[in-house]
């Protein structure tokens, strides 16, 4: 009898149309897993935060600001304006899956959002605020102390707001990309075309370093490995040193983290120096200085038609 | 000398309870969880730390196809780490600095070994990147090179050829290279190079573009090879899992310590068990001692009591005998006394009786009968001419007038006369009483004998008949049936015969009318005789019911006082009880006297 049950069953698993039931593929490049459940008082407060002008010491900026969550998780300005209109000094990454990343920032100086968040507020280019101000204007808003009592034990404070926040951006994941669909075992999520765009992206070896689940984003790697990028470009700034700056480790020069190409079609400019204005300039840059290879128009085109199927869906709260 | 050492007692008492105390208080709670947790989340790092190195290892190897397993490592162990941290300070909170030291060091070489897996993964892509295209550099040399050949003369075919074969060469030595690297194979790989350099510089920009590529890649190989061992070896070779077994130590000392303590702490219980074992046993003893010390002094007492306790018993035995005798001489002076009285009271009475009998016998010697006999004389001298005498003589008319005075004479004699002898029987009754109770005293001797109890009443009723006639008084007899019973007949008779002419002068009263005595017999159990005189007559008042059977109590004016109290007397001989009932003056009177009576067994 369980047997027929389930032979029954294994019937009616064969039976479905849906291509959910093909198996994953195993690559280097994983799909985004489901959003972890997250306390929906604080992500809500979060969220709100995140929107909220007066993180910055003149209530002029807002991580959405920069972050602007309907075009990709970042904005289209080569360098974003801080207080007082003053240019960051790298190009805004997105905040789409930055919670996948294992460091924040270009040069990976934070260890957690939360670290991240902590810098963006105290930095006098960015919001120039500091904590004690933020947490006075905050308790003020009769809102925010209510929404915090309920979300934590202890109300309004530095770590709490610190920690809505993040809690926010760890719900900002894009996953349903077609490319992950086509991961998971939907082969027609993405065209032949697309396919073969990323044959070309693992033979060409962009892979080596764009790759797991945020295809990007868990290792350092130095911008201009096959070639000296910053001789070639001129006007070296100080962020152009990369993890030099916090290392202090002449190995660290001109490394960077290596950028998530999740949603890489909607968060143009690229690089930390904003440099590459399309797709096509980023990826003839990568295989200069990085990959240190020649390749055909067409190639480079079939990784860029690659590129354009990693661009997800925002879930949750932004719906 | 006792309190001294109750005192000294209670004080040693008191310290080894103080030191009880003490030792508890300062015996800690000992708690090995921590200890163990922290052992636990130490070894879950080093393991994880462990995995971290073998992944690096297949991430060279290609087997990681990306650096997640890495990553994802970091942020456990981050985790783990609070942890441990945690526990680590809450276990060496006497001296933090130790675990400061030892944990900040582990965390350092923790993070410098993350630093160098961080450095791994950069050259270990560009690595994977150069030797993955070699390859195909190779044969993008090849493809341009080939076609070309072609249209060349022998001699530029050749030298083409040749570039074909080194680029080949160099790049056959760069993947065995890659492989297992030797320092000769390094030489002869950058010999290659130089050669494939000096031959590039003749050749056409297509190619020359090409080579240098290939020669590019070759050399990032070699370079990041080198690097990427280096790194490794560096990694494995960081003291990671020293530090954390240094940790361990460090815990693992104090636990010690910890647990060498609460050792130390368990001995001295144990010797202040012992010691407090010692007293109780101590006392143990004292107590049985005492006990036996007690055990003696009872028995003692016992003794001294028993002693005298026979002794009282003798006094009492002499004290009884004394009072046995006392009561006989008090009942020989009693009955002197009785017999003086009763001699007295006879005396008394005889006074009366000896008056009334003189004036009887005077009135008898003073009798005018012998007027009438000389009446008679004259009478009989003129029996012949009586009817003449009486009528004709001068004397003889006088004679019917003289016997007329004389009869009326003669009668009031005969009334004073039947006055005295009245009074005579009356003192001679009085006389019959006082003797009759004085016999009572008397007759203290217990002589029981078989009783028809019906013919003993018969009796007491026949010595008062004459005095129910008198005072016209009926008797009624309510006998139940009883059998012959063992009885003081003497005694029995006393008691009825005054118990029944108390009753009749109770019913004496001037205004005469018919009175009822009633007597009843009857048995209340089969050894308890019941006998009741009731009557009609003047009855008792309340205060005097308990006072009636007291010696020498009487409301009679003629009485003495003898009657009731010799009759409960001789009820209480008999081992019975004589009880008085009235509901007041004019209610008339009950007397009940219950006596223990054995039946006689019928003889056939």
């Amino acid at each position: 009898m369980p047997m027929r049950s389930l032979s029954c069953s294994l019937a009616l698993l064969l039976l479905l149309p849906t291509p959910l039931s093909a198996s994953p593929r195993h690559e280097p490049i994983t799909p985004i897993s489901p959003i972890r459940t997250a306390d929906p008082a604080r992500t809500e407060l979060g969220k709100q935060l995140f929107h909220d002008v007066r993180l910055s010491a003149d209530n002029s900026v807002a991580c959405v600001s920069c972050h602007d969550l309907s075009r990709g998780g970042a904005d289209s300005r080569a360098h974003s304006l801080g207080i007082g209109g003053k240019p960051t000094a790298v190009n805004t990454p997105t905040v789409f899956n930055a919670a996948l990343n294992f460091r924040q920032f270009w040069n990976g100086r934070a260890d957690s959002l939360e670290a991240q968040i902590d810098a963006v507020i105290e930095n006098p280019d960015e919001m120039g605020s500091k904590w004690p101000d933020v947490v006075a204007k905050l308790v003020q808003d009769a809102n925010y102390k209510a929404a915090f009592s309920l979300a934590y034990p202890d109300g309004v404070t530095q770590a709490n707001i610190r920690n809505a926040i993040a809690t926010f951006e760890r719900t900002l994941l894009t996953p349903d990309s077609p490319f992950d669909r086509y991961l998971l075992g939907d082969a027609d999520a993405i065209s032949a075309d697309e396919k073969a765009g990323y044959l070309k992206f693992k033979q060409y070896g962009c892979v080596a370093c764009h790759q797991g689940v945020n295809i990007g984003g868990n290792m350092y790697q130095k911008f201009g490995v096959m070639g000296d990028y910053f001789k070639q470009r001129g006007n070296p700034t100080d962020a152009d040193l990369g993890r030099f700056l916090v290392t202090r480790n002449e190995e660290d020069r001109h490394v960077f983290k290596v950028p998530s190409l999740r949603n890489v079609a909607l968060t143009a400019p690229y690089f930390h120096d904003a440099s590459a204005r399309t797709l096509k300039d980023a990826v003839d840059v990568m295989f200069r200085y990085q990959l240190g290879r020649a390749a055909s128009q067409e190639d480079k085109a079939s990784i860029i038609r690659f590129l354009k199927t990693l661009t997800g869906e925002l879930r949750g709260s932004l719906q | 000398m006792k309190k001294s050492l109750q005192r000294r007692m209670a004080i040693l008492g008191l310290v080894f309870a103080t030191l009880l105390v003490f030792l508890y208080i300062k015996n800690p709670a000992h708690d090995a969880t921590p200890y163990f947790e922290s052992i636990a989340l130490l070894r879950q790092i080093k393991q994880l730390d462990a995995r971290r190195e073998l992944d690096a290892v297949k991430s060279k190897l290609g087997v990681n196809s990306s650096y997640d397993p890495l990553v994802n490592a970091l942020s456990e162990l981050d985790t783990l780490r609070g942890q441990v941290n945690q526990l680590g300070i809450q276990q060496l909170q006497a001296t933090p600095a130790d675990w400061d030291r030892s944990f900040g060091a582990y965390r350092d070489t923790a993070e410098y070994k993350t630093g160098l897996i961080e450095q791994f993964k950069t050259h270990n892509a560009v690595l994977r990147n150069s030797l993955a295209f070699l390859p195909t550099a190779a044969s993008d040399i090849r493809n341009v090179i080939l076609p070309m050949a072609h249209q060349e003369q022998d001699e530029n075919r050749e030298v083409l050829e040749q570039l074909t074969a080194q680029v080949d060469g160099v790049l056959l030595n760069s993947l065995v290279f890659s492989q297992s690297a030797t320092d000769g194979q390094v030489s002869e790989i950058l010999t290659g190079l130089d050669k494939l350099a000096a031959v590039s510089m003749s050749l056409p920009p297509a190619v020359t573009d090409g080579l240098d590529i290939f020669m590019a890649h070759v050399r990032t190989l070699i370079a990041e090879h080198n690097r990427v061992n280096e790194l490794l070896s560096t990694i494995a070779a960081v003291p990671v899992a020293a530090h954390i077994d240094d940790l361990e130590y460090l815990l693992s000392s104090v636990e010690q310590k910890a647990i060498a303590r609460t050792q130390q702490y368990r001995q001295y219980l144990l010797l202040l068990s012992a010691v407090l074992a010692g007293l109780l046993l101590y006392l143990a003893s004292r107590l049985v001692r005492s006990y036996a010390v007690i055990n003696r002094v009872n028995q003692q007492l016992k003794a001294a009591n028993d002693n005298l306790e026979q002794r009282v018993q003798d006094r009492t035995l002499e004290l009884q005998q004394a009072q046995g005798k006392l009561v006989d001489s008090a009942r020989q002076a009693g009955m002197a006394e009785i017999a003086t009285n009763v001699l007295h009271n006879v005396g008394n009475v005889l006074n009366s009786v000896n008056i009334a009998a003189d004036q009887a016998m005077r009135q008898v010697r003073t009798s005018k009968v012998q007027g009438l006999a000389r009446a008679m004389q004259m009478l009989n001298q003129h029996a012949t001419d009586l009817g003449e005498y009486i009528t004709q003589d001068e004397k003889g008319k006088l004679l019917p007038g003289y016997l007329n005075q004389l009869t009326e004479a003669l009668q009031a004699e005969q009334q004073s006369i039947l006055n005295e002898l009245g009074q005579l029987t009356h003192s001679v009754d009085h006389i019959k009483e006082i003797v009759s109770t004085q016999q009572a005293y008397a007759g203290a001797a217990n002589l029981v004998e078989p009783l028809q109890i019906d013919s003993v009443i018969e009796d007491a009723l026949r010595m008062n008949n004459s005095a129910f006639t008198r005072h016209q008084v009926t008797v009624v007899k309510q006998f139940s049936e009883v059998p012959v019973l063992l009885l003081d007949k003497h005694r029995l008779l006393l008691i009825l015969i005054n118990l029944i002419s108390n009753a009749k002068n109770a019913m004496a009263d001037p205004a005469g009318h018919a009175r009822t005595l009633t007597l009843s017999v009857a048995m209340v159990d089969t050894a308890t005789l019941q006998i009741g005189v009731q009557d009609d007559g003047q009855g008792i008042e309340p205060d005097n019911l308990t006072r009636i059977f007291n010696h020498g109590f009487t409301t009679r004016k003629d009485g003495h006082g003898f009657g009731l109290h010799s009759c409960a007397v001789a009820a209480m001989e008999m081992g019975g009880n004589l009880t008085a009932h009235s509901d007041g003056p004019g209610k008339g009177a009950a007397f009940v006297l219950e006596l223990p009576a054995q039946a006689v067994q019928e003889m056939p």
